[in-house]
């Protein structure tokens, strides 16, 4: 089907935009998607036709890596090695859906890196893989960079790593103008007010790896104001990092009746559910504090939804 | 988060979802959720959920052409299942897969050797736009541009490719 050159025009202008991993005027391209119904169909033949033309070059470069590298050839006739790649089907091939979605995930997860942001009361878990989480805490900015995602930097706010990787480089969190190498599992990093701070609830962290090396050890804590060359060292008041921890409470195929229960006694707040759904499964792990602030944002941390009936809120599937 | 659901869904409806959206928004969940070690919940930042929400929908659009051929496909063939048919495509289809790399080649060489650079650079390798203007040592807008040409020639391909 050939388009009207004007909407392919911006067909094409949307769709470099929205092909790039760090793209974020998504409601931009969303009001231009809804201004006429044939945008998305033209969007779609472009990104389509994208997405394809890239693949082409993918099967060529599993089955003969030299070849990408060569220049066009003028001459129509294939080269003999070129029968052997596998075909690719322009106007169809075999496209498994889970595929697309794979792919994105690589692009975002590499080059400048990956961008992860808390708005205000929001809590995410992150996986690093080896069942290495972090946990970033509301208003907070980190960055995840390298091919193995072990560098880190915190812009903003307030994360809680807990590492579990066998093996590979060690991974390393700058904040501020302060970098910090994991030795242990589990620690937290906040880069709040001009100050960076670690604390140590599990194994050790080496802060400035590549200058002073200094130890923090499980109880410990650190912080560096910018500007200030001193560093203040303290033993953590009873269990703060822990409370941090145990402030989280994770469910495994738990029932959504179980989960009422136990966020009600946790929380302080109500938390019933809508009837018929009590024996719903479900796996997840929250944050207490924010759950207690804002019950609403239990929802999506356990891929249900929590609605408020009066005191109460009603968790549905 | 439940500001994200919104968002999404009303994307998803803009992108041509229409009452499916809702659906899709589930699969986009469940995606996530199972890319989680011990299943815990991975919550993600909003730009990749667009992402990923936008990735499926291309995708839908390609498996919907796809079927389409191959009906067209079985109707054009005689006394032929639509699995033989798309097991043993006409001539023109088998030249048309043939070459396509050729032809993507070519294509981007009329888009000029940089933009062909570039478009390997992002689309094959992965780099982010700004990335790559770091290394060509050219405005992010230059970027742009080179890739809109690329894109551009690839669009007319396939619209020949198409008409043929």
């Amino acid at each position: 089907m050939t388009i009207d050159p004007t909407l392919r025009e911006q067909a094409v202008h949307w769709a470099v935009l929205t092909g790039d991993p760090q793209f974020d005027d998504w409601d931009g391209f969303t009001a231009w998607l809804e201004a006429d119904p044939a945008h998305a169909r033209a969007y779609d033949e472009v990104a389509a036709a994208v997405a394809e033309a890239a693949e082409a070059f993918g099967a060529a470069a599993m089955v003969e890596p030299a070849h990408a590298a060569e220049p066009a050839n003028d001459n129509p006739a294939l080269p003999p090695g070129q029968h052997r790649l596998p075909r690719r089907a322009w106007l169809g091939g075999a496209i498994a859906a889970s595929l697309a979605i794979i792919a994105t995930i690589g692009v975002l997860r590499s080059g400048a890196g990956s961008v992860y942001t808390t708005a205000p009361g929001e809590v995410e878990v992150i996986a690093l893989g080896d069942g290495s989480t972090v946990t970033l805490a509301g208003d907070s900015r980190l960055v995840l960079r390298g091919d193995d995602r072990r560098e880190a930097r915190l812009e903003h706010g307030q994360a809680l790593f807990d590492l579990r990787f066998k093996g590979g480089r060690p991974f390393e969190v700058a904040a501020g103008a302060d970098t910090m190498r994991h030795i242990g599992t589990v620690f937290e990093v906040r880069r709040l007010n001009k100050a960076t701070a670690v604390a140590v609830a599990e194994g050790a962290v080496l802060f400035d790896p590549a200058g002073r090396r200094i130890r923090v050890n499980p109880g410990e804590g650190l912080t560096r104001r910018d500007g200030s060359n001193r560093i203040e060292r303290a033993r953590l008041p009873g269990a703060s990092v822990g409370e941090w921890r145990e402030g989280r409470q994770s469910f495994r195929d738990a029932t959504l009746g179980d989960v009422a229960a136990m966020l009600s006694a946790a929380t302080g707040q109500s938390f019933t559910v809508a009837p018929g759904a009590a024996d719903k499964r479900v796996s997840g792990s929250v944050m207490l504090d924010p759950i207690r602030r804002d019950p609403a944002s239990l929802g999506p941390l356990l891929g249900v939804t929590a609605r408020a009936d009066g005191a109460t809120w009603v968790l549905e599937p | 988060m439940l500001e994200h659901r919104a968002k999404l869904l009303r994307f998803l409806k803009a992108r041509g979802a229409g009452e499916e959206a809702e659906d899709l928004l589930q699969e986009i969940w469940l995606k996530i959720a199972r890319s989680g070690p011990d299943q815990v919940r991975v919550t993600a930042p909003l730009p990749y959920l667009f992402q990923v929400a936008n990735s499926l929908m291309i995708d839908r659009y390609r498996s919907s052409r796809q079927a389409a051929l191959r009906d067209q496909s079985w109707l054009e063939s005689t006394g032929g299942d639509a699995e033989n048919a798309q097991a043993m495509p006409t001539p023109e289809r088998i030249a048309i897969d043939r070459d396509l790399l050729q032809h993507v080649e070519r294509a981007l060489e009329q888009a000029g050797p940089r933009a062909a650079a570039i478009f390997r650079r992002h689309r094959i390798d992965g780099v982010p736009q700004r990335e790559i203007a770091g290394e060509f040592g050219l405005s992010l807008s230059t970027i742009e541009s080179d890739l809109r040409a690329a894109y551009r020639a690839i669009a007319s391909l396939k619209e020949q490719s198409d008409e043929a």
